[in-house]
């Protein structure tokens, strides 16, 4: 399992909890989804994975491995790449800049760096095109490919992904799911954090749904999707 | 004033090169106070002591141990890297950590507990007297009708070779990208696997740097003294706001444009009056334009 | 930890507590009235006006920072406005020092209200760098109008006059002393009350929040106005006062610009932000440990320094932190 969360227990303040004994699985070449309604602690799930915030109880391991006492700069060396909520490019940065950024971690190694460029802009055909352009200036679907594929850089194992859609145009969310179920071909275990809860389920192989901090229901995609409408109505 | 004097191309060309070339110091120390800012959203008071700091390493180095001046610009750039390293790693972060969201502001006043320590342990080191080192290189150039010194041609050409080599730094190394990227989204550039405790330990580092840098150029005209950091600070804290808040080209224009504007108060009016011409240009710009002059908006282009 | 001293927790104690405050506190009043009086030292009560002045300028710089969370930078400069108003407000129009003191209080609060009206859309940095923008604007527009001020030269100013059969020539320190402490008293009673009562609880929203007071339909504006504006008038009484005692004004660095603002904003933070009367205590001991280690020269301001870095760093609540231990 590429990534296990079992009896997590967090918040920021010690007294007030966000997260109570929150379990969680994500299936290797899978995606996951949770969702929730708001205040549910489906982001700061994310964050504490991602070691922006200390579990105060429960463990978190990746592909075996406990991410505890790790920061968010070390998660992606451990194979977890984030997408934070919003817009999350160097706007003032040309797009290839970006990207070498995301490669990052490959340090001064060249020809893995350029090995890395080459795989991902025969990808992303578009990217190569505007690849001197500042990220800033890029659409907003275009940016949110853009942060997509700068966190494949490095060749990551799990992807997490806070929002995905949020804030783009109606008709670019369809894009980015399709860009989702693609990375999902490549073999990435993803692990999604949604609002949008009917596209989220479209793609999903697996569905979390958490209330209140803690586990709610959980099931296969097919399990859950026919019960959506009573489940959305308890949270009312 | 005669109105003639007013008119004359030369004096005014000659007015010019002056500010010109003070403008081009206040340039490079507002440059390293931008860096700063830009990336760590530190105001760094205790900047015209790095300028202090730099002034007096040229002088050990050039006077005392008689050797090359351009050894003792050197010294200055390591020394005062070194000393921002230390300072960011043990004060700045400290504070980060201990103090919460309003820790900008603290930041600010311990920087300026920082500026009141250096110049009285400067003073109690090296004394109040003024130690400067009358020329770097003898002789001067004549162009046209105005005779420059070869030490301002020194310190102009200085100034532009080192923003240059700052501007290449940052577009085309790792650390200087990472320091873009740190700027404009530090979250972001965390989850790449960026550690951005060390791009601010290293910016505030690059950033004394520029100013000891700048002490050490300058010391033909401001010899090296406790205090002697305190009219540049100024100076380049309101190319700063002027230029917009972490906008370091901005910085570097409105650097030398207050050059400009110090040296032609200080030829047409009493020299004192600068200082109010300085702090009421600054105050028109945070109420009409608080972003800067050379910025439309905040966070937009560098 | 905001825990009153306790006395809420145990309610049987109440009252012993209050009374033993109440003698607490009695016996300092009575410190502060007796000490300078019993000692017949003009080196004392010198120490003891210098400490009481400066505790005062840190208290209403208390009241900005502390409570509103508005930081003057250019604090010195605002010293510098009601010192000089008074004084030259004497010396070209023969006001009488007595009336010089509400003048100067009324021209700082000019200034500050200026001050807060063009710097609405700041906050922290901006507005620190504003301030003291205008501050140095303030000191050298002294500096280079010497026809006016004598500038650099420095400017004399007369002693208060006799009011009441009670004599305030040079000298005369004891009653100095005392008629600070009547202006004290009155100034530290007004903002206890001012900070205590609704304006107090919009000020400290502002320093937490600007946005949510915003929203709550309190007007940032006004409040921000407002306390720049009282804050600056109660700087003037005591620069007027300051002015008076002194008796020679300079406008260089150390007594009008950023090192005085950095003194006077040390002893704030070291005795407390938001306490108001932890700045008197801290006035006290910074100056009382100023003039005592004379001798030191700029070793005394180096530890200044320190001080100042330390209380930033590991006692973020100054003496006020310390009141549990002591008090």
């Amino acid at each position: 399992m590429a990534l296990e969360i079992e009896g997590v227990t967090a918040g920021y303040v010690k007294e007030v909890p966000i997260l109570r004994d929150v379990d969680l699985t994500a299936g290797d070449g899978l995606v996951t989804v949770i969702i929730g309604p708001n205040g549910a602690g489906k982001s700061t799930l994310l964050k504490v994975i991602c070691g922006y915030l200390q579990a105060a109880q429960g463990v978190i391991r990746h592909d075996g491995v406990s991410l505890s006492g790790l920061q968010p700069k070390d998660m992606l060396r451990h194979g977890i790449a984030y997408l934070i909520q919003g817009h999350s490019v160097f706007p003032r940065m040309s797009v290839q800049d970006n990207l070498e950024l995301g490669a990052w971690l490959l340090g001064r190694d060249r020809r893995a760096i350029r090995q890395a460029f080459d795989d991902l802009y025969t990808r992303y055909p578009l990217l190569r095109q505007k690849r001197r352009m500042l990220a800033g200036d890029l659409s907003g679907g275009e940016q949110r490919m853009l942060e997509l594929a700068r966190l494949t850089m490095t060749q990551p194992k799990t992807l997490l992904l806070d929002e995905p859609s949020v804030g783009l145009m109606p008709k670019l969310v369809d894009s980015v799911y399709q860009e989702i179920a693609r990375l999902k071909e490549h073999g990435y275990t993803i692990l999604i954090v949604d609002q949008n809860v009917r596209k989220a389920m479209h793609i999903a192989d697996y569905v979390y749904v958490l209330k209140l901090g803690e586990n709610s229901h959980h099931g296969p995609r097919d399990d859950i999707e026919p019960r959506l409408n009573a489940i959305i109505r308890e949270w009312i | 004033m005669e109105l003639s004097i007013l008119l004359d191309p030369f004096i005014l060309a000659e007015v010019s090169l002056q500010g010109l070339i003070r403008g081009s110091m206040y340039g490079l120390m507002a440059c390293g106070l931008s860096l700063i800012f830009g990336l760590m959203g530190v105001k760094n008071f205790s900047h015209g002591e790095f300028f202090m700091l730099g002034a007096y390493a040229m002088f050990f180095v050039a006077v005392i141990m008689d050797m090359p001046f351009i050894l003792g610009i050197g010294a200055a750039a390591a020394v005062l890297f070194v000393f921002g390293v230390l300072v960011e790693r043990t004060l700045i972060r400290t504070l980060r950590r201990r103090a919460g969201r309003e820790w900008l502001l603290d930041a600010f006043v311990l920087t300026i507990g920082l500026m009141v320590v250096l110049q009285n342990l400067a003073l109690l080191t090296f004394g109040s007297t003024r130690r400067g080192v009358p020329t770097l290189i003898p002789g001067g150039v004549e162009i046209g009708p105005i005779w420059l010194t070869n030490d301002r041609l020194l310190i102009l050409v200085a100034a532009i070779l080192i923003v240059s080599m700052l501007g290449v730094f940052i577009r085309y190394t790792r650390m200087g990208k990472a320091m873009l990227a740190t700027g404009q989204h530090p979250e972001a550039a965390q989850t790449l696997g960026i550690d951005i405790n060390r791009v601010y330990t290293y910016t505030f580092g690059l950033g004394a740097a520029l100013a000891g840098i700048a002490g050490a150029l300058l010391i033909s005209i401001f010899p090296a003294y406790p205090t002697v950091g305190f009219h540049p600070v100024i100076k380049s804290i309101a190319a700063v706001i002027l230029g917009g808040l972490g906008n370091v080209p901005g910085a570097i224009a409105a650097g030398v444009l207050l050059g400009l504007i110090e040296a032609y108060t200080t030829f047409f009016l009493a020299s004192g009056w600068q200082h109010v011409i300085t702090a009421v240009l600054v105050v028109l710009v945070l109420i009409v334009r608080p972003y800067g002059l050379f910025s439309s908006a905040k966070g937009e282009r560098p | 930890m905001r825990q009153e001293s306790g006395g809420t927790r145990r309610p049987s104690f109440l009252r012993a507590l209050t009374v033993w405050r109440a003698a607490k506190i009695a016996v300092l009043v009575a410190l502060l009235i007796l000490v300078p009086y019993v000692s017949d030292s003009a080196f004392i009560t010198t120490v003891f006006i210098s400490a009481v002045m400066f505790g005062l300028f840190a208290a209403i710089y208390d009241l900005m920072i502390g409570y509103a969370g508005l930081i003057n930078f250019g604090y010195a400069g605002f010293i510098a406005a009601g010192a000089y108003t008074s004084a030259l407000a004497w010396l070209h129009f023969g006001v009488s020092p007595w009336l010089g003191l509400l003048l100067a209080g009324f021209v700082c609060a000019a200034i500050g209200f200026f001050t807060g009206l063009v710097s609405l859309r700041l906050r922290g940095l901006y507005l620190a760098l504003m301030t003291f923008f205008i501050g140095e604007a303030i000191r050298f527009t002294i500096s280079n109008t010497p026809d006016y001020t004598r500038g650099m030269l420095g400017l004399n100013v007369a002693p208060f006059p006799s009011i009441f059969g009670i004599d305030f020539s040079r000298g005369n320190y004891l009653n100095y002393y005392y008629l600070l402490l009547v202006i004290g008293a009155v100034i530290m009673t007004f903002m206890t009350a001012l900070v205590n009562s609704k304006y107090g609880l919009a000020f400290q929203a502002l320093r937490e929040d600007p946005l949510a007071t915003e929203s709550l339909g309190i007007s940032t504006t006004r409040y921000k106005l407002l306390n720049f504006t009282i804050a600056s008038f109660l700087t003037g009484i005591v620069a007027g006062f300051y002015a008076h005692y002194l008796g020679i004004l300079s406008p260089t660095p150390q007594e009008f610009g950023v090192p005085r603002t950095v003194e006077i904003l040390t002893i704030t933070y070291v005795g407390g932000r938001g306490t108001l009367w932890g700045s008197l205590f801290s006035g006290f001991l910074l100056i009382g440990f100023q003039e005592y280690f004379r001798a030191l020269g700029a070793w005394r301001l180096v530890l200044f320094g320190c001080l100042l870095i330390f209380v930033m760093l590991y006692a973020r609540r100054g003496l006020a932190g310390l009141k549990k231990y002591v008090w």
